[in-house]
């Protein structure tokens, strides 16, 4: 199968003013591309930058420099982001790392999941979308009885399958989720991945994974993508990265993922990682097949 | 070693519109100084509502039906507001699962961190106090504390979040903590510092801890014991190893089968089949018996007691009792993935 790109970014850079001389450079020049079809797993540093670029891509944050492209279509371009801001609106979707305060507390359930169908105007009649709604409940393990609750009413696994289910009821085409998981239990964590699967199989839909579970990332994932500082340090197939870090960021958090093993999780010892100057000139080279790595200038291959 | 956290037989229960759900049902379980106690299961099983209600800081609609809670041999139970507000934050502290509900968006962290450094030592200089505020916030990994204490809540990253409400927590070196989910959004590196850290704080100040994750990784790490909840009850608790390496509840073998370690080289998870029950009246007999591919008739009848595997070790399940088949463990003994 030829792979065609779905979101092309160019040099991203993001910058947070906190006051008009101090300023937060969340992310430093990044530029990757998503294939459609697959799914990108970002992983990295707390603070890295994962979430402003989450933000980013969803033009949420208008980014300080750089480019985004999502099929062709430049959307930090004001006037070609209106121009398509319906279908963007639409096929894009987002589940936010704090999903909790994104659910408005004083709708039920099912209200949060009616609105974005009424806004897309996807069902013609309440029925159907009502059967709509209780088919990606189920999807994420909650029966329709959860439609009449509110979130206060329910616990934090369940509000956190609540967004997975208004992300997923639109059928996007492309779903950026921010750490979907890590706040489930590991049997509904599995169901999801697996959904997540069959959803790229069966539908061909595109995923951008950011989680700090690498196990999952490596289960799930086709590519990975590491980010430091602001920086995309790493990024290669899943298996070349996993089996053959090089950037000595990378190499430090995979000794750091933990065994579900008293006995050997005890015991382990984590690489120290003595942090890199990301204030000098670095090259994102790619050093044979499709594994690109952040190298000081001058550094050969 | 003595109790410093004794639950008897709690059950909480929730009035609403649709009928009463019982959260957490007839919980028992102690903490001792210095001790960990991972609380892992199932989404929606009544974790955080035990928490809140030992701390009592759940809402009106929250009745507790039963049961009694001590700490340092002192039945709380009856306890008021005034009551509690003196033991929170100086006996107790919690770290909540979300890290936004706890901090105020209107305050700077700093700020946040210093409140509660005030409730513990509340005639601490002012140069004492930003000292301790800067030396939390770099306890807890936040890099150029001395400028971030400045920022609001929203400047910061999710993690940065959760390290703030953990830096809260420690700042009164509370006896009893509740930690609720704390590392969910912490990247490895800095996730395995934070438990360091905890271990430490632990070691030093005797803390007793009530861990909750659903990460099993984390509890290998930190746990010195495990309780397993379902549908509002304790499964099966026991030590780290017990749990790990000798598991006797069909849910526990679940969980563990759940893990992406079991299904390496697969194309899809083990996912225990099923739904967790309403906690609006639950089943009358085993809760976990619809989803258990061992389920004995007994099991849709009547609710299994705790049956002792060892001193340190209990499960509620049939499949311990005398008259059972005998059922191995579908786990590998010891071996988990790689
Ligand atoms: N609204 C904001 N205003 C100011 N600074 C911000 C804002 N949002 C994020 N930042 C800063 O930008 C940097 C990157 O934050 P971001 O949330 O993207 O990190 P992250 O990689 O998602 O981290 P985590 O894994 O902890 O969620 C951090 O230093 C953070 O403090
Ligand atoms: N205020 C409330 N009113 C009614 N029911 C509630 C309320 N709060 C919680 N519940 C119910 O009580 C049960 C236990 O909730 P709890 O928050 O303790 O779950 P949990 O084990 O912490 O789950 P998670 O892992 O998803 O955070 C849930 O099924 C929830 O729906
Ligand atoms: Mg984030
Ligand atoms: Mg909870």
């Amino acid at each position: 199968m030829e792979t065609k790109t779905l979101v092309e970014i160019n040099n991203l850079t993001h910058l947070f003013r906190l006051t008009k001389s101090v300023a937060i450079k969340a992310l430093s020049d990044v530029s990757f591309s998503i294939n459609q079809g697959e799914i990108l797993g970002i992983v990295g540093e707390s603070g890295s930058g994962k979430s402003t670029l989450a933000r980013c891509l969803m033009n949420i944050h208008k980014p300080y420099k750089g480019e985004i492209f999502y099929k062709g279509i430049n959307i930090c371009d004001k006037k070609q982001f209106a121009a398509n801001k319906k279908m963007l609106q639409k096929n894009r979707q987002i589940i936010f790392q704090d999903s909790n305060s994104s659910l408005n507390q004083r709708m039920s359930i099912r209200e949060i999941l009616a609105e974005p169908l009424e806004i897309q105007k996807l069902f013609k009649t309440a029925a159907e979308r009502e059967e709509h709604m209780r088919y990606h409940m189920s999807f994420v393990g909650l029966e329709p009885r959860f439609l009449d609750l509110y979130p206060p009413e329910i616990s934090g696994g369940q509000r956190q399958r609540v967004s997975i289910a208004r992300a997923l009821e639109m059928r996007p085409e492309l779903l950026v989720a921010d750490e979907p998981v890590a706040s489930l239990d590991v049997s509904i964590q599995a169901q999801i991945i697996n959904l997540f699967k069959h959803l790229q199989e069966e539908h061909h839909f595109t995923l951008l994974f950011i989680a700090h579970d690498l196990a999952m990332v490596e289960f799930l994932c086709d590519r990975v993508g590491v980010m430091y500082h602001g920086h995309l340090v790493e990024l290669a197939e899943t298996k070349e990265l996993f089996n053959n870090p090089v950037h000595a960021y990378t190499k430090a958090l995979l000794s750091a993922i933990p065994v579900p093993d008293p006995r050997i999780e005890r015991g382990r010892k984590i690489l120290e990682f003595e942090g890199v100057d990301m204030t000098v000139r670095h090259d994102f080279n790619d050093i044979g097949n499709g594994h690109f790595v952040l190298q000081d200038e001058g550094v050969t291959v | 070693m003595s109790n410093l956290l004794e639950v008897k037989n709690l059950s909480i229960s929730f009035c609403t519109p649709y009928g009463e759900v019982e959260a957490v049902r007839d919980v028992s379980f102690e903490l001792q100084e210095g001790e960990i106690l991972a609380v892992v299961g199932e989404s929606g099983c009544g974790k955080s509502v035990l928490c809140k209600a030992i701390m009592k800081l759940l809402p009106k609609n929250a009745k507790l039906k039963e049961g009694t809670i001590k700490t340092a041999g002192i039945d709380i139970t009856a306890y008021k507001e005034n009551e509690m507000c003196r033991l929170r934050g100086k006996l107790f502290s919690m770290v909540f699962q979300d890290p936004m509900t706890s901090l105020n968006p209107t305050i700077p962290i700093g700020n946040q961190i210093a409140e509660a450094v005030l409730v513990h030592n509340p005639k601490i200089s002012k140069a004492d106090l930003n000292r301790r505020v800067i030396e939390l916030m770099e306890l807890v990994g936040i890099q150029d504390a001395d400028n971030r204490r400045k920022l609001y809540p929203y400047n910061f990253s999710g993690g940065m979040r959760q390290r703030s409400v953990m830096a809260m927590a420690l700042a009164s070196s509370p006896k009893i903590l509740f930690a609720d989910e704390p590392t969910t959004s912490l990247d490895v590196t800095i996730q395995a510092q934070i438990l360091d850290l905890l271990i430490d704080v632990q070691r030093k100040l005797n803390t007793a801890t009530v861990f909750v994750t659903h990460d099993l990784g984390v509890v290998a790490r930190v746990a010195d014991r495990v309780a397993v909840m379902y549908a509002g009850k304790i499964v099966e608790i026991g030590t780290a190893e017990e749990i790990f390496y000798d598991p006797r509840h069909p849910y526990t073998w679940g969980l563990l089968r759940a893990l992406p370690a079991y299904s390496k080289g697969s194309d899809r998870l083990y996912t225990i089949p099923g739904t967790p029950p309403s906690l609006i009246d639950p089943p009358t007999g085993d809760a976990f018996a619809s989803r258990n591919e061992y389920a004995l008739e007994i099991d849709y009848k009547e609710a299994p007691p705790m049956f002792k595997v060892s001193e340190t070790h209990y499960a509620a399940t049939w499949l311990l009792s005398e008259k059972a088949p005998k059922i191995a463990s579908p786990m590998i003994g010891g071996k988990h993935g790689n």
